[in-house]
This record gives C-alpha cells, structure tokens and sequence, in this order.
C-alpha cells in the first residue's frame, strides 16, 4: 500500500501531517505509542523541510509517500528546494547540562532515535530523504 | 506560579506559545509548574520552550516543574536526555 500527502512549506499545514499519519496508524493497526513516535519523527523531518529547504518568501512543495511493506514501512520525503543534507549534521549531545545544552539540533536526532535508518540523495534536482520504520 | 498546557504542542502550536512565556520568565527565580495533565504530544519545538525556561531558571535560581507528564510525552524527554533537567512530579 502506498499513499502520497503534499504540503506547501507553510508551518501551519503540519496538523494535516499529525491526520495523514493518524489515519495509515489506523489502517495498519499501530499502537497509540508507535503512532506517536513516527508522527513526531515524521513532524521533524517535514518541518525542517518547510523551514530551511526554500529561501524565504518562496513558495515550494514538500512530499510525503509512505510504502507500507510486510514488517516496515518507508517513507520518502522529497522536496526541489537548494541540496540539503539534514544527515551531514553531528548528533545532539544530550549529556550536557542545563547551560550548556543548545537550544535547537533536537529535531534531526529525534527522527534518528525514532527511524531504524535514515537516508539521504539528491536525485533530479529534489533533497530525497528516506526514513525506514521497522514495525514490531 | 502553574502553566496549564493543553493539547498538541507541535511546531505550529509551539511557534505560538513562544510568544506567550514571557510572564513565564520573569518569574525565573521561583519555582513554574508546568502543568501537563492535559498534554497530549510534543515536537523538538515545543521541548525548546520548556528549555528555554530551564535555561532562565538556571540563571535567575528558579526552577520548572513537570507536573502529570503521560508517559509518551516522558519517553520524548527522555530519549533526549531532559528528563533529568527538570523536577518530576506525578498527577
């Protein structure tokens, strides 16, 4: 099974993100907690999308497909926006204390503490970022 | 002084409450209840909210409590290693 969700790089579109992973949650039968937990990795990953991949004012797409295979799912974000690498950032350190901790760099490590792979390309003018979901 | 957060603190929602935690802020030198009862999910952008607040209250001598968090919204702070940043209370 295979379903498509296409957004404008516009913040305020990200609740229909949170419907479109409710209602594959629903149809594949996921609990509440992996619901939860791929809703939020999908939320970051899209939302660094809308942010940083057009210059501002500029409008542009951000595309969603899911594959829904026998044990995982994967899912491809895509975008025409200028080539980013959200992979090519270092991990978060979350051993820091209080004044030392940065304020942001939280979003691309929640999508790799969630995904069981996440993968980069430029492929045909788009950033093509593959997020893997094993299901258990 | 309590915040009570209800619903989805996604990246819109939280885009809004950033500008709405000034009084917040200024009372970094006492102890802020965050009230989660009501809670129901949060982004990277709503964490940064709560460690701004964190941040404020390490300067000024406050601190933040978390009160009633659901154990998803727990399992967030956790795997980013905040959890311990922030006093736990249970509902």
């Amino acid at each position: 099974m295979k379903k498509t969700l296409v957004l404008s790089n516009d913040i305020r579109q990200i609740p229909e993100l949170a419907a479109f992973v409710e209602a594959l949650a629903e149809e594949l039968s996921l609990n509440p907690a992996e619901a939860m937990s791929l809703n939020l990795a999908l939320e970051e990953a899209v939302t660094n999308v809308m942010m940083y991949a057009y210059p501002a004012g500029v409008t542009g797409q951000v595309e969603l497909e899911v594959d829904a295979l026998p044990g995982r799912l994967v899912f491809e974000l895509s975008d025409s926006g200028v080539p980013f690498d959200p992979t090519a950032a270092p991990d978060a350190d979350i051993s820091l204390g209080v004044e030392e901790r940065p304020i942001g760099g939280l979003g691309i490590f929640l999508v790799r503490q969630i995904m069981d792979s996440v993968e980069y390309a430029r492929r045909g003018g788009k950033n093509i970022l593959t997020l893997t979901k094993k299901l258990t | 002084m309590t915040a009570r957060l209800v619903g989805r603190l996604d990246t819109p929602a939280s885009q809004e409450a950033a500008v709405k935690i000034q009084p917040l802020l200024d009372h970094a030198d006492k102890t802020i209840v965050m009230d989660c009862t009501e809670l129901s999910y949060i982004s990277s952008s709503g964490l940064r909210l709560f460690l701004t607040l964190r941040k404020a209250c390490a300067a000024k001598g406050g601190k933040v409590v978390l009160h009633a968090i659901n154990n998803d919204i727990r399992q967030v702070f956790t795997m980013t290693g905040l959890l311990s940043l922030f006093v736990v209370e249970d509902a």
